[in-house]
């Protein structure tokens, strides 16, 4: 990516991955690199700029659309967090009604028309929840949005069948647009062979883990206190970690169209890396 | 990849359950759904039905939630509600029904718990991606038969109720259902046809007290037909729109049959029709033959027009139709039940039967079935001929420089109050449209 240009980042992976722990964590370690950065929390519950804005719940921007229409002033739905990081959450309707999909969509265009994409940002990261179940959740990485995705694993089989699934929708908008998948990030869950595994996963997706980030404590603890491992402990191991990966995101040139893998397929390296030990086991295929 | 469509003969599921309200006196319709569907569904339903109108609740005066993004995103139930408690506030009615639109049933909203706090307010589900509005007719007077219409214990001997016309796809629908009550009232049948001239509610709620159920179409009206029976007890019989006599003896020997009703007294009723039917037809026989009355027909027209006005114009004018196109997108079964409508033709005036919806596709269907002129010695042209079809097939008879008749939706060029083409009232008028059609070209 061009040296000043605006990156645009969704990050995407299977839901209670740790993709917003990841997300804010990885966006102090930019923060820290003088970059100016935005966050937009594109999930319902709201929840992913907690750690940044030190659990201040800042008003959505669907619930100030539901208040106050039209007439939403930018200034109450964006959030300066730690390092000055731009927090906005989408938002979103009740769960059992409505569409949350479409909220997102809404939610975006409201923020592109309040002009919250201000030139001197250097990267805007959209948090998405879960599985991506329609083209709402798609929006982030529709054509002049977010060209650069990065899908949250681990290595427990579920995560990396909803990554896979992630991986076809990407594929879907990166034939048509300029959407890339930068890298698999490993949240790691200590499984056996995490490392191997997760390495393996990525080169079948024609793609590479760009950091394995190991299990820590020190995460919990931090966020217990709403805040990221940078802020609560800025010397200790797994902040380093997060500024590692922050590090590989802003020298990233690695892009590729995700070619994803079969169920077969997907069964068949997991076999190997020893997750299965009987097919039967994978009652989720 | 599906095909396109090239100028729909129908509208959509909401369009199909508002046509019929709109035949229903005091029926209000609730439409969930933006401000555009209520509008452009008056748009395409007015004129292509002969000029039907909105009256006292529909087109413009349509009664809608008017949902916009914010309800997409948070769901619109709450603005449904406000919207029924205000519209049974203000508009005069005497029974309301709730229809959603596509976009609210995307986002899940439910429209029948919405309905339901509210006391006698009914609601149906009318999502385009369901079905056309011949499927939407089908939805509301299911909604009516199930929800409104009580139970009755006893059944009223030698009751009928007619259903299958669908309102604004069929133009001609009241004028229809009056003489299919006649014909009726003939074999001493009383028939309710439910929305038919001066029919009301009332007419509706008393429904459940027939003794059977007539459906008029080979494709429309299965859902009300088995809400009849399943919900009410009351069976049903097919027994397709008659157009012209031969058709009509074959209706009431049907019906009278399922009745165990004397042939002779059947033929005794029809005695007199027969008399009067053929008087006026007879008028234009010399003219026939000396000015060379005889045509050969290209009909194109819905599920329940085709195969009637085919028969009609080959069996009772003697018109030779060459190509018959069926508009509706059908499933196997119904296309097979329609195939046997034309099995019966004698072999000579079969028509070739083409099921295409595209206005465009019937000039192709049209080459297919005749031989093109490519300036032979001898060429037998197919002419005269006259087209038979909806205002769509205007140009089509333009370029081929032959007469025209519109009655198939949409007919834009017309306008119909109480015209009919069913039965024998029907038979001769359909005649005088088309002696009449064919005359000016003289």
């Amino acid at each position: 990516m061009a040296e000043g240009k605006l990156r645009q980042i969704a990050v995407y992976g299977k839901g209670g991955i740790g993709k917003s722990t990841t997300t804010q964590n990885l966006a102090v370690g930019l923060g820290e690199m003088r970059k100016k950065i935005m966050i937009v929390g594109c999930d319902p519950k709201a929840d992913s700029t907690r750690l940044l804005i030190g659990g201040l719940a800042q008003k959505t921007v669907l619930d100030t659309l539901r208040d106050n229409g039209d007439k939403v002033d930018l200034s109450s739905i964006m959030k300066n967090g730690f390092l000055d990081i731009r927090c906005v959450e989408s938002g979103g309707p009740e769960p059992g009604v409505g569409c949350a999909g479409r909220g997102i969509i809404t939610a975006i265009g409201l923020l592109e028309r309040l002009g919250a994409y201000t030139e001197d940002l250097d990267y805007v990261f959209y948090d998405v929840l879960g599985d991506v179940v329609c083209g709402g959740f798609a929006m982030p990485i529709r054509e002049g949005k977010a060209k650069e995705i990065y899908i949250v694993a681990s290595g427990e089989m579920m995560s990396l069948y909803a990554a896979n699934n992630i991986a076809k929708g990407v594929q879907k908008y990166a034939v048509k647009g300029g959407v890339r998948l930068g890298g698999i990030i490993c949240n790691s869950r200590n499984v056996e062979r995490e490392i191997d595994l997760l390495q393996a996963f990525a080169r079948e997706l024609g793609s590479r883990l760009i950091h394995f980030v190991p299990r820590d404590n020190v995460v919990q603890h931090a966020e217990i206190r709403r805040k990221t491992v940078i802020e609560y402990n800025p010397s200790a191991r797994q902040a380093a970690e997060y500024r590692e990966l922050a590090g590989k995101i802003d020298q990233n040139t690695f892009f590729s169209i995700p070619t994803p893998m079969s169920a077969e397929r997907l069964e068949e390296i997991l076999i190997e890396f020893g997750l299965m030990e009987n097919i039967k086991d994978a009652y989720q295929i | 990849m599906a095909g396109i469509i090239d100028r729909p003969r129908f509208g959509c599921a909401l369009g199909g359950a508002l046509g019929l309200l709109r035949a229903i006196p005091r029926a209000v319709p609730i439409l969930h759904a933006p401000a555009g569907c209520g509008y452009s569904v008056y748009i395409g339903l007015n004129a292509g039905a002969g000029y039907y109108g909105g009256g006292y609740c529909g087109s413009t005066s349509a009664p809608s939630s008017n949902v916009v993004e914010k309800e997409a995103v948070f769901g619109g139930e709450e603005r449904l509600r406000e919207q029924i408690a205000s519209t049974m506030e203000i508009m005069d009615g005497d029974l309301y029904v709730v229809l959603s639109s596509c976009m609210v049933e995307m986002i899940g909203d439910d429209i029948r718990s919405a309905a339901r706090i509210f006391p006698g307010v009914l609601a149906t589900p009318t999502p385009s991606f369901h079905g056309n509005s011949y499927h939407g007719y089908d939805l509301m007077l299911e909604t009516l038969i199930r929800d409104y219409v009580p139970e009755q214990a006893g059944k009223k001997p030698r009751s009928v109720n007619v259903i299958g016309l669908v309102p604004g796809q069929d133009a001609f629908y009241k004028g229809n259902l009056r003489e299919i009550k006649r014909l009726l009232a003939l074999i001493g049948l009383k028939a309710n046809t439910l929305i038919g001239e001066g029919e009301s509610l009332e007419d509706i709620r008393r429904s459940a007290e027939s003794e059977l159920t007539l459906n008029l179409s080979d494709v429309y009206g299965s859902l009300s037909a088995e809400a009849f029976k399943e919900k009410h007890g009351i069976p049903w019989l097919r027994a397709p729109l008659p157009v012209g006599y031969l058709q009509t003896e074959k209706f009431l020997l049907t019906v009278g049959e399922y009745f165990g009703l004397d042939r002779e007294m059947i033929d005794q009723a029809l005695q007199r029709e027969r008399e009067v039917y053929f008087d006026y037809l007879e008028r234009i026989s010399d003219s026939y033959n000396d000015l060379d009355f005889q045509r050969y027909g290209l009909v194109v027209a819905d599920a329940n027009y085709a195969p009637a006005v085919t028969a009609f114009v080959a069996e009772e004018l003697g018109w030779l139709p060459r190509l018959t196109v069926v508009t509706d997108p059908l499933t196997g079964e119904q296309r097979a039940r329609l195939d046997s409508r034309f099995e019966t033709f004698e072999p000579s005036i079969k028509p070739e039967v083409r099921y295409d919806g595209n206005a465009s596709a019937v000039r192709r269907h049209l080459a297919d079935t005749w031989e093109r002129n490519r300036n032979q010695k001898y060429y037998e042209a197919l002419s005269p001929l006259i087209v038979i079809g909806s205002y769509f097939e205007k140009d089509l008879a333009e370029q081929l420089k032959c007469s025209y008749l519109p009655l198939s939706f949409p007919v834009n060029s017309r306008v119909i109050f109480n015209r009919a083409y069913a039965g024998l009232s029907g038979g001769l008028t359909l005649a005088e449209d088309l002696f009449g059609a064919i005359i000016p070209g003289r």
